[in-house]
């Protein structure tokens, strides 16, 4: 059971049990915890801990011991907890720790003294930091990164902007400069300042050598985490779009055996379908944004309602205006006449985007027919064709004769 | 192979039923030398067998067609091959041309239609699909900056208007013999411009044409 305690410390009314705040909290909510545990105002534990941090950095250790320890409002382990519930984590926290010790020892023996004053405290705390990161939670790791990246210097740091990095170098040349410094000091003369940046070195080195290997490996496993889950998630699209596309088709299929037509207009339907989402980027199959989309339609309509196959073939694209939608509808019209009339099992439309105009072809190798002797409806049709393009100043063509098959031009002269 | 007998024919497929499907349309029709449903075995075949025209599937495992075509074309043979696939990208349309096949026809073609695409091939023709000159149409098509290519090679990197025009035909479902008679040539000088534009699209080392094609990849 998670206990979620109310978001804010009410001055007077202690409430249990010690949580780490959630809402009421600046980096771990350890203040903001005792403050709604105690019932004081937040500010004032705020400054305790910040007096006695002066102490030897005992306030700062203090925070992280909390931190590490007090659950967080709402969750149901505290870090330390989550820690050692992970073997690998409690591992990893375990090297950490001895590397920890390992400097510390280092840096005594080579006269660094870090025993005195605030060395001891602020490498613990360092440790401790790197617990509370591999520990925490998802939604507590989200908001130390918000805080980091908000907050004055260090935000500034993260980024990658030039400021940033400008911002970056300078204070690390600082700090570099500074533990130089340090160090020298330490040797009480110059003459020692070679031995002990020796000493560093090798010290560095060595905890290289020593942890690099584990280093390394924890980043990849981290990479190969990430593609995994991409991988994963393109596997689950995948498998969603087959489902819903090509499952379904083999069923109706399988329960459409017996009828020929319907077989041939149901396979070739998700033939087409499938062919578009796995050959065609999405810009050239969205109608409303491509001429080459919206002749797809046709094709589409064509063999769905008349069983007739056709044999699409476009040349260039564009976005489609009035004008093209009005010469696609005069295609759309021809084409279905091809497959009403023509008696052919497929029809042929060829389309071309020019830069002066656009040309539509739509053939069939069926029947044919006598110009002058045109049966009433279709002459209706031809005519309704040639006058939609008369109407947008382009031209329409009929080749046809008995017996050698139709074909319609459209010709649209392109104003831009 | 003399005119009257039957072109030798070797099959490239990874896909058993594929391979019997198109076996059982042609065989009549052909005489089929030999299969392989992978790219080693297929190479070391038709060196061995040397077959007249080779049906070539584009998507296999370890290379595909286009592993097989360089492997044989570093040989010389009169060997001719035609690809087959169910792709529709026109990048790997175009590539297996570029590599050497001297035609490209879809899956679903009818068996007729494929024996003749067959015999075309072997008597040396180039077999271009509507799609495959819509393809060629749209590689070839004048971009903005086609004047800098121009200026580098213009005799393989443009088409002439006449080849353009018989492209076009193609992509409107014309037979070359309809071609031949829109244009009023003969049907050999269709074949011819065919066969040059063919050689273009190897032989054409056009920024542009590899430009599109990554184009259409990334997308």
């Amino acid at each position: 059971m998670s206990i979620t305690t109310s978001s804010h410390a009410v001055v007077g009314t202690p409430l249990r049990p010690l949580r780490r705040g959630r809402d009421n909290c600046i980096l771990g909510g350890v203040c903001g915890g005792f403050a709604t545990r105690l019932g004081i105002k937040e500010r004032n534990i705020r400054v305790i801990f910040a007096l006695l941090a002066l102490f030897f950095g005992l306030g700062i250790l203090l925070y992280m011991t909390f931190w590490l320890v007090l659950t967080r409002s709402g969750e149901e382990h505290s870090i330390i907890q989550q820690i050692f519930q992970n073997r690998r984590e409690a591992q990893i926290v375990l090297v950490a720790f001895i590397a920890t010790l390992i400097l510390v020892i280092a840096l005594q023996s080579t006269g660094t003294r870090v025993s005195d004053g605030f060395g001891w405290p602020l490498l613990l705390s360092a440790f401790a930091a790197f617990a509370i990161w591999r520990g925490a939670s998802t939604d507590e790791r989200n908001h130390l990164t918000d805080f980091f990246n908000t907050a004055p210097v260090i935000g500034g740091a993260f980024s990658k902007s030039r400021k940033g990095v400008v911002l970056r170098v300078v204070i690390g040349a600082g700090l570099v400069i500074f533990g130089l410094d340090q160090l020298n000091r330490l040797g009480g003369v110059w003459r020692s300042a070679g031995s002990a940046l020796f000493g560093t070195a090798v010290l560095v080195i060595g905890v290289l050598v020593l942890f690099a290997p584990w280093w390394l490996q924890n980043v990849r496993e981290l990479t190969s985490e990430r593609r995994e889950r991409v991988r994963v998630e393109e596997r689950a699209a995948m498998v969603a779009h087959l489902h819903d596309s090509v499952l379904q088709t083999l069923t109706l299929i399988e329960r459409a055996a017996a009828n020929e037509g319907d077989v041939v207009r149901l396979a070739r339907n998700q033939e087409r379908e499938l062919r578009q989402w796995l050959f065609s980027p999405e810009t050239h199959t969205n109608a409303s944004t491509s001429f080459v989309g919206l002749v797809g339609t046709i094709e589409h309509d064509v063999e769905n309602d008349y069983g007739v196959r056709v044999d699409l073939v476009t040349v260039g694209d564009c976005v489609p205006d009035d004008r093209v939608t009005t010469l696609v509808a005069a295609g759309r019209e021809a084409a279905i006449n091809a497959a009403k009339w023509s008696e052919a099992a497929s029809i042929s439309i060829f389309t071309e985007v020019e830069p002066n105009s656009i040309s539509f072809f739509v053939r069939d190798r069926g029947v044919g027919f006598d110009l002058d002797t045109i049966p009433v409806d279709r002459q209706g049709i031809a005519m309704s064709i040639r006058q939609r393009m008369s109407q947008l100043g382009g031209e329409a063509f009929i080749t046809t004769a008995v017996g050698d098959g139709t074909e319609v031009q459209l010709v649209l002269p392109r104003t831009t | 192979m003399t005119e009257s007998a039957q072109p030798r024919v070797f099959l490239v497929d990874d896909h058993e039923l594929i391979r019997s499907g198109i076996r059982a349309e042609i065989a009549a029709s052909v005489d089929i030398v030999g299969e392989a449903d992978e790219v080693e075995a297929a190479i070391e075949m038709i060196l061995e067998r040397n077959p007249d025209v080779v049906l070539l599937d584009v998507h296999m495992p370890d290379g595909g067609g286009q592993a097989v075509l360089r492997a044989v074309g570093e040989h010389d043979t009169t060997t001719r091959f035609l690809a087959l696939s169910v792709s529709d990208a026109s990048v790997d349309v175009i590539s297996v041309i570029r590599a050497g096949a001297r035609g490209y026809v879809t899956k679903n073609i009818s068996g007729p239609d494929l024996v003749d695409a067959i015999y075309r091939i072997a008597a040396g023709d180039v077999v271009f699909s509507p799609r495959l000159a819509g393809f060629v149409l749209d590689a070839f098509s004048t971009g903005q900056d086609d004047q800098l290519i121009l200026a580098v090679d213009p005799d393989l990197d443009q088409l002439t208007a006449r080849e353009r025009q018989v492209l076009r035909l193609i992509a409107r479902g014309y037979s070359y013999k309809d071609i031949a008679k829109e244009l009023s040539i003969s049907t050999k000088t269709v074949e011819s411009h065919v066969s040059s534009v063919l050689r273009k699209l190897q032989l054409s080392s056009r920024y542009q044409l590899s430009h599109w094609a990554s184009e259409r990849h990334l997308n």
